[in-house]
């Protein structure tokens, strides 16, 4: 962190509302503000970009989520462009445009509430203390959170930042605020991650395309995915053994607890798991083989009539 | 910039073009994907808006429907017409070019998935199904189908004529009632730098970057846990497909193909009677015809004129043959259990003799 700061910020703090019927409050202190978004959140948010029109560098646009019950964790799951003209002097945001989609988007998700907003680019101008200023009052008494995303690519990486918001000055104005960075996460499920993967695949081709996997070529992947991780560990355990590398207790600590996790079997006992395993598969497979058969029969018995 | 004609041609505006392949975006797959997933295990659908270039139809966007549309089917209506609008004016490609509906385990052939399709294919050629399985999706490997009924299996259903004989002209089976298009997904130079970025780890010291964890991380199998030493990275790779416990869905599967075969045993047994019953009564037409004609003959040696005999058909209808949509519907789900069944075993066995191996 750097340390020639002077100004000490604390996370803004949500207090915990305590509930008749709650457990033993371990939670006295209040938590800390944190925010997790869905991938598709960033997807979104590049593509609106990418269709912006021609005269505009930016791009803005409100996010959808769920908060948790105190208020402290908020959860981004999805997103809607909205349109907004920025000039010299003056921010115009189509608030009709953004109450339609929201109310469309409430009989699709009716758990999904306004959260925030986001934006294109980097840096934080007087602007975005006013649009931040019409989303407070959208999520009425919870912190609004702002998210930015640099897709200029300023020291090339796309810099994903959530802010809320605290007020400044004695009398609070509109335009008046301080963007105070919250922690985020990126938060997905087990059948988005294999969506994820497959794009990921994608990115270290040119073309950026990619096709879908069938499950046996996906299987192999993981396969010399795990071949290569075990060859890694491996040399990394020989290098530490010849004495070239000093021992990492907390690596070796690692790597204890994953070999004392593989389950210790009787080898007839496994022998006879295995089998049956192998059996009843291969009775599946026959079964449904048949049943296909007898479809392709009746099949071409039809076309004999 | 191509010539006029050239763009044109590419967009194909007479319609020429067959559709040979689709091109799905990013963000759609992923949008697809977190609908289906959250509204599992119940079925949803939703639009899918694009362009067709030169026989690839590129899907660029896609929003959900609400899930009430049967019984509000003005509102539906009413949703999809102002969704579209409000994305025209965000320049999003406000062209429907299909849906996508979500299916466990592969139970999607049924009448109104046909009727909602052959709709969309009389109204917009070009139009496409794409099929995401969700259970399948969470084993690890993303499960996306896309489909359109072939243009025989149009003509039948749009004369609503399921006759065997029919089916036999057409040459229709339940394996040609759709056609598979091959699917690719499409990243943007943009989307690559995202997932760049979320690839490298993330313990920068600037405050604000966000520290990258997944959710759920995947510890069922024994030997990811190799990789808990590796720095931590969004995209650390999954070994759900290295999941040994395939055996609830074989399971599950079994189980749906079992019902399905009870389905189609009833319809064999409708079938059956209608065959009957045209049996009974060609032999009722026969045995009329016979005493007729024994009449006749009576009739002619007495001198008599015949009795005519044409009146004999009207008098004996022939009930309807049932139709045989159903079946071919049924044939076509349990080919479908059968072959995912196939498809699940492969990488099983493979599994199994992998620890197999491991075990010596």
């Amino acid at each position: 962190m750097d340390n020639t700061s002077t100004l000490h910020l604390a996370l803004p703090s949500v207090q915990t509302v305590p509930t008749a019927n709650a457990p033993v409050s371990t939670l006295a202190q209040p938590r800390a503000f944190s925010s997790s978004v869905n991938p598709l959140v960033f997807f979104s948010i590049l593509d609106h970009y990418l269709r912006r029109n021609a005269d505009q560098d930016r791009v803005i646009g409100t996010l959808l989520g769920v908060r948790s019950e105190d208020g402290a964790e908020v959860e981004i799951k999805g997103c809607y462009p909205v349109p907004h003209l920025e000039t010299q002097d003056q921010v115009e945001v189509d608030m009709e445009y953004h109450r339609t989609m929201f109310d469309l988007h409430k009989q699709v998700n009716p758990k999904e509430v306004i959260v925030g907003w986001y934006a294109t680019g980097a840096d934080l101008n007087s602007y975005s203390a006013l649009i931040h200023d019409f989303y407070q009052k959208e999520v009425s008494s919870f912190p609004a959170v702002h998210l930015t995303m640099d897709t200029a690519l300023t020291n090339e990486r796309l810099g994903v930042k959530t802010y809320i918001s605290a007020s400044v000055g004695i009398t609070s104005k509109a335009d008046n605020c301080m963007f105070i960075p919250i922690p985020c996460d990126v938060k997905y499920f087990k059948a988005e991650r294999a969506g994820l993967e497959l794009l990921a695949g994608a990115k270290n081709n040119e073309s950026g395309s990619t096709t879908l996997l069938s499950d046996m070529e996906n299987l192999e992947r993981a396969i010399v995915e795990v071949q290569s991780m075990l060859e890694r560990v491996s040399e990394y355990v020989d290098t530490v053994l010849a004495g070239t590398v000093p021992a990492n207790n907390t690596v070796g600590r690692y790597l204890m607890d994953t070999v004392s996790v593989v389950p210790k079997v009787d080898a007839a006992e496994f022998e006879k798991m295995f089998n049956s395993r192998l059996q009843d598969l291969l009775m599946v497979i026959y079964l449904a083989n048949m049943t296909r058969t007898q479809l392709a029969v009746a099949k071409r018995l039809e076309k004999l009539l | 910039m191509p010539a006029n004609k050239e763009l044109s041609a590419a967009l194909d505006i007479e319609g020429n073009v067959p559709i040979i392949s689709i091109q799905l975006d990013a963000m759609v797959v992923l949008k697809i994907a977190k609908h289906c997933r959250e509204s599992a295990p119940a079925t949803v659908t939703g639009q899918l808006m694009g362009l067709d270039v030169n026989g690839v139809l590129e899907v660029t966007h896609s929003f959900p429907m609400p899930k009430n549309q049967d019984s509000e089917d003005f509102e539906g209506s009413q949703y999809q017409l102002q969704m579209m609008r409000c994305l025209r004016e965000v320049n999003v490609d406000d062209n429907s070019v299909g849906w996508y509906q979500s299916t466990n385990m592969g139970n999607f052939m049924n009448q109104s998935l046909i009727e909602h399709q052959f709709e969309f294919q009389q109204a917009l050629n070009k139009s496409v199904l794409i099929i995401h399985d969700v259970a399948r999706s969470s084993m690890g490997n993303l499960n996306l189908r896309a489909l359109r009924l072939t243009p025989s299996f149009m003509k039948l259903y749009k004369d609503k004529k399921f006759t065997t004989e029919a089916l036999a002209k057409a040459k229709l089976t339940f394996s040609n009632i759709f056609e598979e298009l091959p699917i690719t997904i499409r990243n943007t130079a943009l989307l690559d730098a995202l997932l760049f970025e979320l690839e490298t780890s993330n313990d920068s010291v600037e405050i604000s970057t966000s520290h990258l964890t997944t959710y759920k991380a995947s510890n069922n199998n024994n030997y990811s846990n190799s990789n808990s030493n590796s720095k931590k990275s969004v995209l650390t790779p999954s070994f759900e497909m290295l999941d040994l416990s395939l055996d609830p869905y074989i399971a599950k599967n079994l189980e749906n193909l079992m019902d399905t075969i009870d389905d189609h045993h009833q319809e064999q047994g409708n079938y059956a009677y209608w065959q009957r019953s045209v049996e009974r009564e060609n032999k009722k037409k026969a045995a009329h015809l016979l005493t007729r004609k024994t009449e006749n003959a009576r009739r002619a040696q007495a001198g008599q004129a015949p009795l005519p005999t044409e009146d004999v058909d009207a008098m004996f209808k022939l009930p309807a043959e049932p139709s045989r949509l159903d079946h071919l519907l049924i044939s076509g789900q349990i080919d479908n259990y059968c072959k995912q069944i196939n498809q699940f075993a492969g990488p099983t066995l493979g599994k199994l003799f992998a620890v197999g191996e491991l075990q010596k």
